[in-house]
């Protein structure tokens, strides 16, 4: 087939029905449109945020890492013979007092500037104007970057106030430096040790080594001190990455249903254009177009409809991610990306990738159509007949497909992700979708003969027409599916977090030093504090907590120990099960569920993780949920965590008021009480009421996206009927008109029309509503378990999916009675006289 | 039983026919000729109530079809008209039985046996016996059109509208499709007005007429 007579069929095609197209074309734009900006968004803000990293880790070969590295490690291989630079570095995530008295969270770098030079050169001092050119030496001296300086809110800031346990210290800022990303604050390492309580401890000491060297050999042969571990330079970018990493991918997949969906549209549209022009394919059959060129054509007009919403998808990708990364700044709700302002990044092999996804979407969902084409028997089409029923469509292939999808979903995670389980939402979606015309078969088959006339042809119709209106039901069914699957997901999750804060949120009143944990080691109470907290009036009682983050892999984000009083664990945590005795001496310990999956913690057994710098082994007593936290967390008994060599500081404090007791008077009382032995801006308080509407805030935000995505799906999904069913409607003037001849009225076609649209429609709300359900297992009990590390209850939330399924049922009706309406329209006498 | 008065028809101003006046007995058989684009399938539309005259009136039994509503003219087409067309139209997705049995169905005053009789009865009358349970798809175009002559005479109706009821059929097919007609049209004791431009079937006729744009005359088949 010559392209000038492609142009020539597809373009009159086109101008002959341009809503139509247009409307799989934007659906297919859409699709890409969504799946690109989540790409772009997520890919510049993780470059970004790697970019920080880089740039605060500097240019070393290898790494020696520990919370604390001590110096003497520094002064042995820095004399080592492979070693041609090392550079000594503490860091310290500590607290930063903005002028309006809030504190933002800061990472402080104390280096020595000669050594750090040729590795870190974006952390070297830019001076301010009038210092003193050997500032940067100086221990009272501070040079911020510029989200430091954002923070601050401004370019010149006064004194800088940093918490260092329950002391402030305050620095000059004497300029600045050109790290980008989250707030950091460059310092001597002498004045940061001093300042920070950390004399003769690193964090961290940067290798170069000589050309030639074996990096892994020369790790091997090193004798570290315990606490000490070999990092490669990759390993925090790596840890950055898979902070967020389940979340963006998550986030990647929800919105290709949007482009899932879309092809279902495309599928729609063509299918239904090829069954309206029948007649035409069947001509140019007679006048010399192959089965197989007739389904080139088809596909042809499929690619055309695929590369042009693709290349539309790109643009309005590009400018819907450019626009949240003004304005939300690349954090798509998900909150792992704070304080940083990425800048857009696009690349051409994601330009081609998803360039590609809007083309080959286009061609899957138009295969089924072509296929027809190229089936079309001529003679019977040019009749104006049809093929007739045919044999009952097999239900294998569907059946096959369902089997596989449940396979799938037993499936463990790959590479740490869901991707035999986002295979098995596939397959599932596609084998319920298969399984349509047989499963309408099935009840056809079975339904008596009606005895009005409409009833019998509406029946009729159905059973002939079934495959066509399979088509206009296959939009219905995948998009009510995913948005079921979705709606039961996160109700599922919701009650879970709702239910999980009534637990862990039993106290009146809470109070903390700091709202990370990788703060929470600088940012202490005083030892006695509990006690003088717990003499306040209007206070019960007191339970104080001890936060420590604490590295397990240098690959993973820090695990976080939590040293509170235990009383009755069952009590105090949701536990998966009831708690198990720990063997005589042993110290035991409740896990978050994240501790099972990534470390192989399990109850009753004994688990090997550091506490106070030590290795210690704890005995597993039992599993609890904690949504707060992803990457695990550990809760001991605070007697246990002092006995093992912790310290008895206090980050958080949980508060029992007495009755009447006023809120507002306790926490002047406590800050007072902190007076003279730190800063009583120190502490943050939050009611039980307002720690749970903020987390239900927060998840409401970090799922805004999806509730997005699944109105565009399910817009989607009403668009396809809408075009389906106004396809159906037009291709049957001719019946119409004889219909009218026969003795009908426009309001008994009209009403002829919306009962089939109604039970059609009724059947694909059913399945979809089913076949949801059966998603919604996947999604609740093996996608998020995998991604998240953490289990819920499964909720269905029956009064949304009804209101759901009742608006799809109700506007794929309507659209009907509508179409069916205009359809009506058309004189009778040329309906019948129409050809074609 | 049909009668037509001065009727007129024009479209956008220009006139299609005019001052055309009928009339029709029951049992009889006329063909109706003229020049393509004359009007003829528009007069039969006007008849039907499908289609508004510009000027003069159509008169069933009496009833002047322009005093009634779009209902009511379609209460009169479902009860006293049969309609024939030219390219047969049948219901694709209905059996060939159930194609007859619809006027039946859509007038919903016999029970389920007694229409299935009937049906039968017509299908045997018109050469389809044992075919009643088979899809349009596979008939030949001689059996779709007597499938809807059957149609058309199945609920009795007083007058038949038969628009080019041969033209898409080959000679021997279309007398024979021609006869089956006239034994229906003279059996159920309707009145029909068959429209052609064949000379053939003008010749069945009992009475050929023919259409120009000034009134309807006297032809000789």
């Amino acid at each position: 087939m010559t392209p000038a007579l492609l142009r020539l069929l597809l373009w009159r095609e086109w101008r002959h029905h341009p809503w139509r197209h247009a409307t799989a074309l934007l659906a297919v734009a859409l699709g890409v449109a969504l799946a690109w900006s989540v790409h772009l968004i997520n890919q510049s803000a993780l470059a970004e945020f790697s970019a920080a990293v880089r740039a605060a880790n500097g240019d070393a070969d290898l790494s020696l890492r520990g919370a604390a590295v001590p110096e003497a490690l520094f002064e042995q291989v820095a004399q080592d013979a492979a070693v041609t630079l090392a550079s000594p570095v503490l860091e310290i995530d500590t607290l930063l007092k903005r002028p309006d008295g809030r504190r933002v969270a800061v990472r402080v770098i104390g280096l020595d500037l000669l050594r750090a030079a040729p590795l870190a050169p974006e952390l070297l001092p830019r001076l301010r104007q009038g210092e003193d050119r050997l500032a940067g030496f100086d221990p009272d001296a501070a040079f911020a970057n510029a989200a430091a300086l954002a923070a601050l809110g401004s370019a010149e800031p006064g004194p800088l106030e940093l918490q260092s346990g329950p002391a402030t210290v305050r620095l000059r800022h004497a300029g600045s430096v050109a790290a980008g990303g989250t707030p950091v604050l460059v310092m001597d390492l002498a004045g940061a040790q001093g300042h920070f309580g950390a004399l003769g401890r690193l964090t961290r000491i940067d290798l170069r080594l000589a050309p030639g060297t074996d990096a892994a050999a020369w790790a091997r042969r090193l004798a570290l001190p315990e606490g000490v571990r070999v990092a490669t330079p990759g390993a925090d970018e790596q840890r950055v990455s898979n902070l967020s990493r389940a979340y963006r991918v998550n986030l990647t997949v929800l919105a290709l249903v949007a482009l899932f969906v879309g092809a279902f549209l495309v599928f729609s549209v063509v299918s239904l254009g090829v069954a309206q022009r029948a007649p035409a394919l069947a001509l140019l059959g007679v006048l010399g177009l192959s089965a197989a060129q007739r389904r080139g054509l088809v596909l042809a007009e499929c690619a055309a409809l695929g590369a042009a919403g693709g290349l539309l998808g790109l643009l309005a990708g590009t400018a819907m991610a450019a626009a949240a990364l003004r304005w939300m700044a690349g954090d798509l709700g998900g909150g792992y990306f704070p304080g940083i302002a990425p800048r857009l990044q696009v690349g051409p092999l994601g330009v081609a990738v998803f360039g590609a996804l809007g083309l080959v979407s286009a061609l899957v969902g138009g295969w089924w159509p072509a296929r027809q084409a190229e089936q079309l028997a001529p003679a019977q089409a040019l009749k104006g007949l049809g093929t007739g029923l045919g044999a009952a469509p097999p239900a294998w292939p569907g059946l096959a497909l369902v089997a596989a999808g449940a396979l799938a979903a037993l499936a463990p995670p790959v590479a740490g992700l869901p991707l035999a389980a986002y295979a098995a939402v596939a397959l599932l979606l596609v084998g319920g979708v298969a399984l349509i015309p047989a499963t309408v078969h099935a009840l056809l088959a079975r339904w008596p003969r009606p005895q009005g006339a409409l009833a019998l042809l509406a029946l009729q119709r159905a059973r002939h027409q079934r495959a066509t209106a399979t088509a206009a039901v296959a939009g219905v069914v995948a998009s009510l599916a995913l948005s079921v699957a979705i709606t039961v997901m996160v109700a599922s999750f919701r009650d879970g977090v709702a239910r999980w804060l009534d637990t862990v949120l039993p106290a009146d009143l809470y109070a903390r030093t700091a709202a990370s944990s990788a703060s929470a080691d600088q940012a202490w109470l005083p030892p006695g504090y509990a006690a003088s907290a717990a003499a306040v009036p209007g206070v019960l009682r007191v339970e104080p907590a001890r936060v420590q983050p604490v590295v397990l892999d240098e690959n993973r984000p820090a695990v976080v120990l939590v040293a509170r009083p235990l009383g009755d664990p069952a009590a105090v945590l949701p536990l998966l099960a009831a708690p198990l005795p720990a063997p005589e001496g042993a110290v035991g310990v409740f896990v978050s569920e994240a501790l099972v999956s990534l470390y192989g913690a399990a109850p009753g057994r004994p688990f090997v993780m550091p506490v106070a710098g030590t290795p210690r082994t704890l005995w597993v007593r039992g599993v609890w949920r904690d949504y707060a936290r992803q990457f695990g967390t550990v809760v001991m008994d605070a007697a246990d965590f002092r006995r093992l060599g912790g310290d008895d500081r206090v980050n958080d404090l949980a508060l029992w008021l007495a009755p009447g007791a006023a809120a507002a008077d306790v926490q002047q009382a406590l800050r007072e009480a902190l007076r003279g032995t730190a800063d009583p801006g120190l502490l943050e308080f939050a009611s039980s009421a307002e720690l749970r509407q903020l987390s239900l805030r927060i998840f409401d935000r970090s799922f805004a996206v999806t509730h997005y995505l699944q109105a565009v799906a399910i817009t989607i999904g009403l668009v396809g009927i809408a075009a389906s069913l106004s396809a159906q409607v037009l291709a049957r003037r001719k019946e119409f008109g004889l219909l009218a001849h026969l003795g009908l009225v426009r309001g008994d076609i009209v009403r002829l029309v919306a009962t089939e649209a109604l039970a059609w429609v009724s059947a694909g709300v059913l399945m979809g509503l089913a076949l949801g359900v059966a998603i919604s297992l996947v999604l609740v009990f093996v996608v998020n378990p995998q991604s998240f590390h953490w289990t819920m209850d499964l909720v269905l939330p029956w009064a949304r999916l009804a209101a759901l399924a009742l608006a799809v049922l109700a506007a794929g009706v309507a659209t009907a009675a509508l179409t069916a309406r205009n359809a009506a329209r058309a004189p009778a006498v040329r309906a019948v006289r129409e050809d074609w | 039983m049909l009668s037509l008065h001065r009727l007129s028809k024009r479209f956008s101003g220009v006139p299609v026919f005019s001052e055309v006046s009928l009339q029709l007995q029951g049992g009889e058989f006329v063909a109706l000729l003229g020049e393509s684009g004359v009007g003829k399938s528009t007069l039969l539309n006007c008849i039907a109530g499908l289609e508004p005259a510009d000027g003069g009136e159509v008169l069933l039994d009496g009833v002047a079809l322009s005093t009634l509503p779009e209902a009511g003219r379609a209460a009169l087409r479902r009860e006293r008209l049969g309609f024939v067309f030219q390219a047969f139209h049948v219901l694709p997705h209905l059996t060939v039985a159930q194609n007859v049995e619809l006027p039946l169905r859509l007038l919903g005053r016999q029970a389920a046996p007694a229409m299935a009789a009937r049906v039968a009865a017509l299908l045997d009358a018109v050469g389809l016996q044992g075919l009643g349970e088979r899809l349009p798809a596979q008939l030949s175009g001689g059996q779709l059109q007597r499938v809807a002559i059957a149609r058309a005479v199945v609920h009795a109706p007083r007058l038949i509208l038969a628009d080019e009821p041969t033209g898409n059929l080959d000679p021997a097919t279309a007398a024979r499709v021609l006869d089956v007609l006239r034994e229906q049209v003279r059996g159920s004791g309707a009145a029909c007005l068959l429209v052609t431009h064949s000379a053939a079937a003008a010749a069945a006729a009992d009475r050929v007429l023919r259409l120009t744009p000034g009134g309807i005359e006297a032809a000789v088949a």
